[in-house]
């Protein structure tokens, strides 16, 4: 996808942003957080139109792994309020973990549950991250560590396949985290197992009706019209902008589930 | 307000009047939008090639519609598994019958196990994106938006989420007819097709699951150019079935994403083409164009029993992408109308030099390939020939008398020494005797591999009731070095 020069040049600096994150880790001691990795700064070239220009992003932490239900229990047990019962139909809809048990405080299942948790709202979501002391990573930090290729795989189409084959289904429905793919960050599953909340999932929308352009706000993505990319080939996400593009912050799916981010500070 | 009711009345009895006395051109009405609305119903959706009853109902009506949007994994051809996104569960989507001056009331839900935001853009909706705007929904919602049948015509309807070609090519189109006021005249039997391409990773013919290939889809090159979903889906054992003397409405549609259609009916001449869907009506057409994403609906009466080929005329499509669909005819001969027996005309695209149809590169391998079982052959022979022969030779290799020769029990086929494998890599051309019949046609060599000449060989040697036995890769190629 990118000419072989621009990837020497973003070697370059990702290995510079490496080294400088490093010193930045060791002086802080924050290398003891090994649920998370290290997404170290750098740019990428987003897919939306209007931003020709690549994007800036700073280090920061994400989860390994997406949250899975184990996860989540916990934080419904600390946090009355984000149960089932409770939930306010403002911050999540009826959907809200309609997969767990209705005796899901003693469920010993789920308790050790390692599938990634679905059916949360955005705001149960952003919750979870702030109860742990984290937050959701933005659009563009979301983006930028997916686009890392799998360990060991030099192959650009990966990611594509990767993709193509969990929109047509060849991939199981239920898997555990940790269960497709580790990228060169060391975070896995970034595609191929569930949708995932972004902070700002609806800044950067293609329109409801996909071929609109013309009221388009400056910057935003028209969908239909594959040369307003800047990347015709990447038409996988073209489907992650418009999926963003049909959500509520508290609408909740069956597929879709969310990472915590963190900001080195 | 009164007066313009009243002549809106005129304008309906005129276009009553002149077009039962004189078949001119229908006198056009818009409907008007104040007009009241009465009661409500549920439309009747149907799946190809089914159409709905007609609309008896007189009065503008709320009609409720109920749409739901399925992703689903189905046979594309045969061996050939396609993830489909579906309006209703098949492609194409379901069949919408509304009145000319109906209230729409239209939900459309996405089903919670799909992976995909899905909306609708119908084409018969004047208003903003046709209610994509009001439809994008996320897996397990459901919108609700509401439309007035303004003109009359028969419309097309697809998906328009990004990426918009991607959801049109996976399958997310159909057809929503609205009928004008005074309704369509009758007609014995009313049918639905509607053609769409896909754009497959493998090539065509390439057995297991296809994903999509969007670099096929911007280059336009599609491997499978098919009449309602799959290979085969309204032909064969599911061909569409009528009556000697029966007068047929086909309500036609080209979901594209990006060919348009050269429709024609193989033995027919269409009596009435409404072009374009539209109320200009044309007669006496042989071929006529449907945009993608557009439609026509045409008449015929059917006046001699026999098979008619619903094609797309750019015939390749037709014949080496599955753009066929058929209508059985059945019925007593009429001499008068066609004195021929039983004869079907094929269309013949080759020349009168011999041709090669030429197989994409990529399956020709000059790597020795492992002998199959005589299972293994038997099984991809099947699929082979009816790719590759079935055109002409038909199912049960009976061919066309006169025409083409049959394969089974075939004394010529078995008098060869070379158990028929030259007349496949080098075709065949001149008169031949087969089974006391003379024919003079010309066959065009056809370039499979090694294997797949095997594979189709024992399987007519073995189906047709011929003398048997089992042809290997290794025979076809010590005759092509032969040669």
């Amino acid at each position: 996808m990118l000419i072989a020069g621009e990837n020497n040049n973003k070697m370059i600096r990702y290995l510079g942003s490496w080294i400088l994150a490093g010193l930045i880790l060791s002086g802080v001691g924050l290398s003891a957080q090994e649920d998370m990795s290290l997404i170290p700064a750098g740019s990428y070239t987003p897919f939306i139109k209007g931003i020709t220009e690549e994007v800036e992003v700073e280090g920061f932490l994400l989860d390994k792994y997406a949250v899975t239900n184990a996860d989540f229990l916990e934080f419904v047990k600390a946090n009355p309020d984000w149960s089932p019962e409770n939930v306010k139909s403002l911050f999540a809809d009826s959907g809200y973990l309609t997969h767990w048990p209705v005796n899901y405080l003693n469920d010993k299942d789920l308790e050790s549950n390692m599938e990634p948790v679905v059916n949360v709202s955005w705001f149960a979501a952003n919750a979870y991250c702030k109860w742990k002391g984290k937050r959701l990573p933005t659009l563009h930090e979301w983006e930028y560590a997916a686009l890392a290729l799998p360990k060991n795989d030099s192959d650009s189409a990966a990611l594509t396949r990767i993709n193509s084959d969990w929109y047509s289904r060849k991939t199981a429905v239920h898997a555990k985290v940790g269960s497709t793919y580790e990228n060169q960050y060391g975070v896995w599953d970034m595609y191929g197992l569930v949708w995932e909340w972004v902070d700002n999932f609806n800044t950067v929308i293609s329109n409801e009706d996909s071929r609109n352009n013309e009221d388009a706000p400056q910057g935003l993505f028209c969908g239909s019209a594959s040369l307003n990319a800047s990347d015709a080939s990447d038409y996988v996400a073209f489907i992650r902008f418009a999926y963003r593009g049909s959500l509520k912050a508290n609408y909740t799916t069956r597929k879709m589930g969310f990472r915590c981010a963190k900001t080195i500070k | 307000m009164k007066t313009k009711n009243f002549f809106y009345i005129i304008i309906l009895l005129l276009a009553v009047s002149g077009y039962s006395c004189t078949e001119q051109q229908p006198e056009r009405t818009i409907v008007d939008a104040e007009q009241e609305v009465k009661g409500h119903v549920r439309a009747v959706l149907t799946d190809a090639p089914q159409v709905p009853p007609r609309i008896t109902n007189k009065s503008n009506t709320k009609v409720i519609v109920e749409l739901e949007v399925i992703e689903k994994q189905m046979r594309l051809a045969d061996g050939v598994e396609y993830t489909f996104w579906t309006f209703g569960g098949q492609v194409p989507g379901k069949f919408i019958r509304v009145r000319q001056g109906d209230l729409v009331e239209f939900h459309l839900h996405n089903h919670p196990d799909n992976m995909l935001p899905h909306n609708i853009d119908l084409h018969a909706v004047t208003g903003p994106g046709g209610g994509a705007e009001a439809s994008l929904i996320a897996p397990g919602k459901s919108a609700q938006f509401s439309f007035r049948a303004l003109n009359q015509g028969l419309y097309v309807y697809h998906c328009a989420t990004a990426p918009v070609g991607m959801h049109i090519a996976n399958g997310m189109y159909g057809l929503i007819l609205v009928e004008p006021l005074e309704g369509l005249p009758p007609v014995d039997h009313e049918f639905y097709v509607m053609q769409g391409e896909f754009y497959t990773s493998g090539s065509y013919g390439e057995k297991g699951h296809q994903d999509f290939d969007m670099q096929k889809a911007i280059d336009e090159h599609p491997d499978y150019v098919v009449m309602n979903g799959a290979v085969g889906a309204s032909s064969g054992e599911n061909a569409m079935m009528v009556q000697v003397g029966e007068t047929v409405r086909l309500f036609m549609g080209n979901g594209g994403p990006n060919l348009v259609s050269s429709f024609h009916a193989i033995g027919e001449i269409f009596d009435k083409v409404y072009v374009e869907g539209g109320s200009l009506i044309n007669h006496d057409v042989q071929t006529t164009l449907i945009p993608a994403g557009g439609s026509a609906i045409v008449e015929f009466k059917c006046e001699v029993p026999g098979t008619l080929h619903l094609v797309d005329h750019s015939i390749f499509r037709a014949f080496n992408k599955g753009a066929l669909a058929q209508i059985k005819v059945v019925g007593d001969e009429n001499h008068n109308v066609y004195t021929g027996k039983e004869k079907e005309e094929v269309y013949l695209p080759e020349g009168s030099a011999i041709q090669t149809i030429s197989q994409n590169k990529t399956q020709k391998s000059t790597k020795p390939i492992a002998e199959k079982s005589f299972e293994e052959r038997m099984e991809a022979g099947e699929s082979l020939y009816k790719q590759n022969c079935m055109a002409c030779h038909m199912d049960h290799g009976n061919g066309i008398a006169g025409t083409f020769p049959p394969l089974v029990n075939s004394d010529f086929l078995q008098a060869r020494d070379d158990k028929g494998i030259g007349i496949i890599l080098n075709g065949l051309q001149g008169e031949i005797t087969v089974k006391g019949t003379n024919y003079n046609n010309i066959m065009p060599a056809v370039s499979l591999s090694d294997d797949q000449v095997a594979s189709i060989l024992t399987y007519i040697h073995n189906k047709f009731e011929n003398d048997g036995g089992l042809v290997k890769a290794a025979d076809v190629d010590s005759w092509r070095k032969q040669q």
